[in-house]
C-alpha cells in the first residue's frame, strides 16, 4: 500500500496535490459541525464586518459568519456532487452497458433518447428542471442526475461495445452463460475503470452546476450555505464587502481544481496509453 | 523655452474674457429656468407587471407602468405634493352635511384614441371599482367603505354620494390608483390588462411593453393641459435584481430612483462614488414592511401560534440589518408621515414583541410553540424574489428558529408570488412591503388589517378591528379621530394575534439626476409618477 502510494506521489505529483485538496475538502465537510465557529444560518452578528480575528472571513449582509458558511458549504457541495454523480453516472453506466450489449432496436432507440437529452444545453435543461421541480437541495441533485445520466450512458456504451468484441464474451456465450451473468460477471467489471474516471471527473462538474444554479437563484434555497448562493448574495455588495465573494469563490476554485487534478490523474493511471506520464 | 510677457498678458486677458463669458451664460442660483421640451426620461420598475389593470391590481409596478397614461378626477399637485388639485375635474363642491361631492369636469378632453371624454367614463370607472364583486385592492378597497353611489348628473358633472362624511374621501379620490378609464375601452376589452387597452387622457400615450424588458410612453400632443408634457417620452426598464438596478444607476442608464425598493445606505454610498451628477437623498417611502401568517390554515389558524411569531420577530434587528437602520421599527403608523395619529414611539417600543431585550418575549413564544408542537415544527416561508426580500426572509427564518419554528424558504417570481398570496397559498410570507395609497392614517388599516383589506393576505378577521377602523374613518373631529386610532393601535399591539404583523416603516435612499428639473417626490410612492411637468436641462 505504502509502495503504491509512493509510486502515485512520484508518478502523479499534480494528482497527489489534487488528492490533498480533496482530502481537505472531505475532512472539512465531515467535520463541519466541529470546525465552524458558528452556525451557518446564525444571524446574530453585525453586518458587513471585514475579515478580522473574530471573523476571519468577515460577515455577510444579514450578519452571518462567512467562514462558517464556507465550511458548511463544503458539506453541501460535496453532498450534491457525490450523490448526484454516483446516482447519475451509475444509472447512465447501467443504461449504456446493458443497451450496448443487448444491441438492436433497444440500443438504437435508447441512443436516440440520449441524443435528445444531450442536444439540450445542460444549464438550460437544469434551469427548466429546477423551475418545474422547485428550489431544494434534493431537487438540484435530481436535476444533476438527469443531466449526467445520458453522458454516462453514451460513454459507458462505447466502452461496453469494446469489451463485447473480446473473445471471452463470445466464449461465455458459447458456454451458455445468461445475458445477466455476462453483464454482471464480465461487462461491468471491465467497465469499472471508466466508470471510476467518469465519477471523479464529474464531481467537480456537479459542484460547478450546483453553484451556477444557486448563483442564479434556481438552486439551493437562499438560506442554505451554498457557495454559489453566497457568491450571488456577495455580488450585491461587491464594493462594500468583497470578502463575501472572494472566499466562496476561492472555495469553489480550489475544490474544482483539486477534483480535476485528481480525476485527471486517475484517468491517466487507468489509461495504458497515458500510464507513466508526468501527471 | 521662454514666453514673452506681452504674449502672456494677452493669454491671461483672453482667459479672463472667456471666464467672464461663461459666468455670464450660467444663470445665477435660484434663477427661474425656462422648461426645455424634449428628451426621454429613464427609470426602472422593480418587476414585470404582467397585468396592467390599474383598477384591479395592487403592485407598484402596475401603477408605475400606467401612471402617465391616465388622469384622475383629482391629483396631488406635482409642484406641491401635499396639495390636492383638480385633474379631470376643474373644480368640486361639497354639500353642507359633507356627504355629497360634486365634480365639474373639464370640457373638450379627448381619449388617446380621439374619442371624447365625459362623465359616463367617470361613472363607468368608479362603478367598476365599487362593484362588490370586483376585486379592486387599491382604489376600490379605500372607497367602498365610504361611497354609496356615483351619478353622472350631466356630461360634465359627476356626483359622489357618501355613506357618511368621511375625511379620507378627497385624498382617496386623488390617489394615483383612482384613475379614470374610458367606458368604451372597458366595454371593448373587458378589463385594462392588455397594452392595447391602455387608452387614457394622461400626458403620455402607451407606446411599448416588452415583457421583462422595457415599458415606453410617448408624449400625448393632445394633452388637455396646453404645453405639457415637456418630455418626448418616458422609458421604464424592468430591472428585477438589486445588483442590476444599482449597475444601471452607476452606468447612468437611469436618471431617477424614486420608487420602491429604496437604495440601502451601502448602495447609495456606492452610487455616490460612481456618479457625481446625481443628488442622493434619504426619505421615507410611506410603506410598511409586513410579515403575514395564514390564519386560515394550520399552524397559524391557532391564535397562540400567531402570538408566538408576533413575540419572536425582532423588528429592530430586521430594520437594522435589512434596511440598514433606515426605518421605524414596530410602528403601525409612522409619526413622520401622519403626525399625532401615530401612537408615540416610546409607547410602541414597550409593546409585546417590540420591547428590547427580546429574551422574555422569546421565552414566552417558545412556551406557546411547545404547548402545541412539543418537538417544534417545519413551515414553508414564502418571499417574492424582489428587492432584498430574500435577505429579510433569511433573517425571519433565523428568528423563528429560536422558538422552534424551522422555516424553509420558498421563493416566488414577483407576479406569481402575488397570485399565490392572493389565493392564500402560503403559510408565512416573511416580508411584503405595502405602500400607502394615500398619506392618511386610515390607509394602513384598510390595506392590511380589516376583514375586507386588499392586502390582508392572512385572511384574519377581527370584528373589533373592523369596528374601530370604521369608527375612526367616520370621525371628522381631529382629536376624537386621534383617540380612535390610538385605541386601534394599542389593541393590535397588545393583543398580538393579528395575521398581519407590522415590522416597521421603510425608509431608504434615492437619487435624481441633476439635469432633471421640476421633479418632486410624491407623499406616497404612487403619487407624482406622471412626469407631466418634468423636463431635462441640457
Amino acid at each position: 500500500m505504502t509502495g503504491a502510494l509512493g509510486r502515485f506521489l512520484r508518478g502523479q505529483p499534480l494528482g497527489a496535490a489534487g488528492a490533498v485538496v480533496v482530502l481537505v475538502l472531505v475532512a472539512v465537510a465531515l467535520l463541519a459541525p466541529l470546525l465552524a465557529p458558528h452556525g451557518p444560518k446564525e444571524t446574530g452578528f453585525a453586518t458587513y464586518v471585514a475579515p478580522s480575528r473574530e471573523f476571519p472571513m468577515g460577515t455577510d449582509q444579514v450578519g452571518r459568519d462567512v467562514l462558517s458558511r464556507v465550511i458548511w458549504g463544503a458539506r453541501l457541495s460535496l453532498y450534491v456532487g457525490l450523490v448526484s454523480v454516483v446516482f447519475g453516472i451509475t444509472l447512465g453506466a447501467l443504461w449504456g452497458v446493458v443497451t450496448g450489449y443487448v444491441g438492436g432496436a433497444a440500443d438504437t432507440g435508447s441512443q436516440r433518447v440520449v441524443d435528445c437529452l444531450m442536444a439540450l444545453p445542460p444549464i438550460i435543461l437544469a434551469l427548466s428542471l429546477m423551475a418545474a421541480l422547485g428550489q431544494s437541495v434534493n431537487n438540484v441533485i435530481l436535476a444533476l442526475v438527469i443531466l449526467l445520466t445520458p453522458t454516462a450512458a453514451r460513454t459507458l456504451r462505447a466502452v461496453a461495445l469494446g469489451v463485447v468484441a473480446n473473445p471471452f464474451i463470445e466464449a461465455a456465450e458459447a458456454a451458455g452463460a445468461s445475458r445477466t451473468r455476462i453483464i454482471v460477471r464480465h461487462l461491468v467489471p471491465n467497465c469499472l475503470a471508466s466508470y471510476i474516471v467518469l465519477v471523479t471527473t464529474n464531481i467537480s462538474y456537479a459542484i460547478v452546476v450546483e453553484a451556477s444554479l444557486s448563483f442564479i437563484g434556481a438552486g439551493a434555497p437562499p438560506d442554505e450555505p451554498s457557495w454559489g448562493g453566497m457568491l450571488a448574495q456577495g455580488i450585491q455588495a461587491l464594493e462594500t464587502a468583497p470578502w463575501m465573494v472572494f472566499f466562496p469563490g476561492l472555495a469553489i476554485s480550489l475544490a474544482v481544481f483539486g477534483l480535476n487534478l485528481l480525476g485527471d490523474s486517475i484517468r491517466d493511471l487507468t489509461d495504458p496509453r497515458l500510464r507513466g506520464g508526468l501527471g | 523655452m521662454t514666453m514673452d510677457l506681452s504674449r502672456l498678458a494677452r493669454l491671461a486677458a483672453l482667459a479672463a474674457a472667456l471666464l467672464a463669458t461663461i459666468a455670464a451664460s450660467v444663470p445665477p442660483a435660484g434663477a427661474q429656468e425656462k422648461p426645455r421640451p424634449g428628451g426621454i426620461l429613464t427609470w426602472f420598475d422593480y418587476g414585470d407587471p404582467g397585468r396592467l389593470d390599474v383598477h384591479a391590481e395592487s403592485p407598484l409596478v402596475v401603477q408605475q407602468a400606467t401612471a402617465g397614461i391616465y388622469s384622475g378626477l383629482l391629483q396631488y399637485d406635482p409642484d406641491e405634493p401635499s396639495k390636492i388639485i383638480g385633474d379631470l375635474a376643474e373644480r368640486w363642491t361639497v354639500s353642507a352635511d359633507g356627504k355629497t361631492y360634486t365634480f365639474h369636469l373639464r370640457k373638450g378632453v379627448k381619449w388617446h384614441d380621439g374619442q371624447p371624454f365625459s362623465s359616463a367614463d367617470v361613472k363607468a370607472s368608479f362603478d367598476r371599482m365599487l362593484n362588490p364583486d370586483f376585486k379592486s385592492p387599491k382604489c376600490g378597497a379605500s372607497l367602498k367603505p365610504m361611497v354609496a353611489s356615483v351619478e353622472a348628473v350631466d356630461p360634465n358633472t359627476v356626483e359622489f354620494r357618501l355613506k357618511f362624511a368621511a375625511a379620507p374621501f378627497l385624498p382617496s379620490i386623488a390617489s394615483a390608483w383612482c384613475r379614470v378609464a374610458a367606458k368604451h375601452v372597458l366595454a371593448k376589452y373587458g378589463d385594462l390588462n392588455a397594452p392595447e387597452a391602455q387608452i387614457g387622457t394622461g400626458p403620455f400615450k402607451f407606446k411599448k411593453y416588452e415583457r421583462g424588458s422595457v415599458i415606453e410612453w410617448e408624449k400625448n400632443p393632445g394633452y388637455f393641459v396646453p404645453g405639457l408634457p415637456y418630455l418626448d417620452g418616458v422609458k421604464q426598464f424592468i430591472l428585477v435584481s438589486g445588483p442590476t438596478q444599482l449597475a444601471a444607476a452607476k452606468a447612468s442608464k437611469i436618471m431617477l430612483w424614486d420608487a420602491w425598493p429604496p437604495m440601502r445606505k451601502t448602495q447609495a454610498d456606492e452610487l455616490g462614488r460612481a456618479r457625481t451628477d446625481v443628488d442622493i437623498y434619504q426619505a421615507p417611502i410611506n410603506t410598511v414592511f409586513f410579515l403575514y401568517l395564514n390564519a386560515k390554515k394550520p399552524p397559524f389558524d391557532n391564535p397562540d401560534m400567531r402570538r408566538a411569531v408576533n413575540l419572536a420577530i425582532d423588528r429592530q434587528e430586521l430594520v437594522a440589518k435589512s434596511l440598514e437602520g433606515a426605518g421605524v421599527p414596530c410602528a403601525i403608523l409612522d409619526p413622520k408621515l401622519v403626525g399625532d395619529f401615530a401612537l408615540p414611539l416610546d409607547e410602541v417600543a414597550k409593546a409585546p414583541g417590540c420591547r428590547q431585550p427580546k429574551d422574555a418575549d422569546i421565552a414566552e413564544a417558545k412556551k406557546l410553540v411547545e404547548k402545541h408542537y412539543p418537538g417544534g415544527l417545519d413551515v414553508e416561508v414564502a418571499v417574492r424574489q424582489v428587492g432584498n426580500y430574500v435577505d429579510r426572509g433569511q433573517l425571519v427564518i433565523a428568528q423563528l428558529r429560536k422558538i422552534g419554528i424551522r422555516g424553509t424558504m420558498k421563493t416566488h417570481e414577483s407576479a406569481a408570488g402575488y397570485a399565490a398570496f392572493g389565493k392564500g397559498d402560503f403559510t408565512i410570507i416573511a416580508t411584503q412591503d405595502r405602500s400607502m395609497d394615500v398619506n392618511e392614517p386610515s390607509g394602513v388599516f384598510h390595506i392590511a388589517y380589516t376583514s375586507q383589506s386588499g392586502s390582508n393576505y392572512g385572511q384574519y378577521s377581527d370584528p373589533k378591528v373592523d369596528e374601530l377602523t370604521d369608527r375612526a374613518l367616520k370621525e371628522t373631529n381631529h382629536d376624537k379621530r386621534k383617540q380612535a386610532y390610538w385605541e386601534l393601535q394599542r389593541y393590535l399591539l397588545s393583543k398580538g394575534d393579528h395575521a398581519s404583523i407590522a415590522v416597521g416603516w421603510v425608509e431608504g435612499w434615492f437619487f435624481k439626476d441633476k439635469k432633471l428639473r421640476n421633479y418632486k417626490p410624491g407623499l406616497t410612492t404612487y403619487d407624482n409618477n406622471t412626469f407631466m411637468k418634468v423636463w431635462i436641462a441640457q
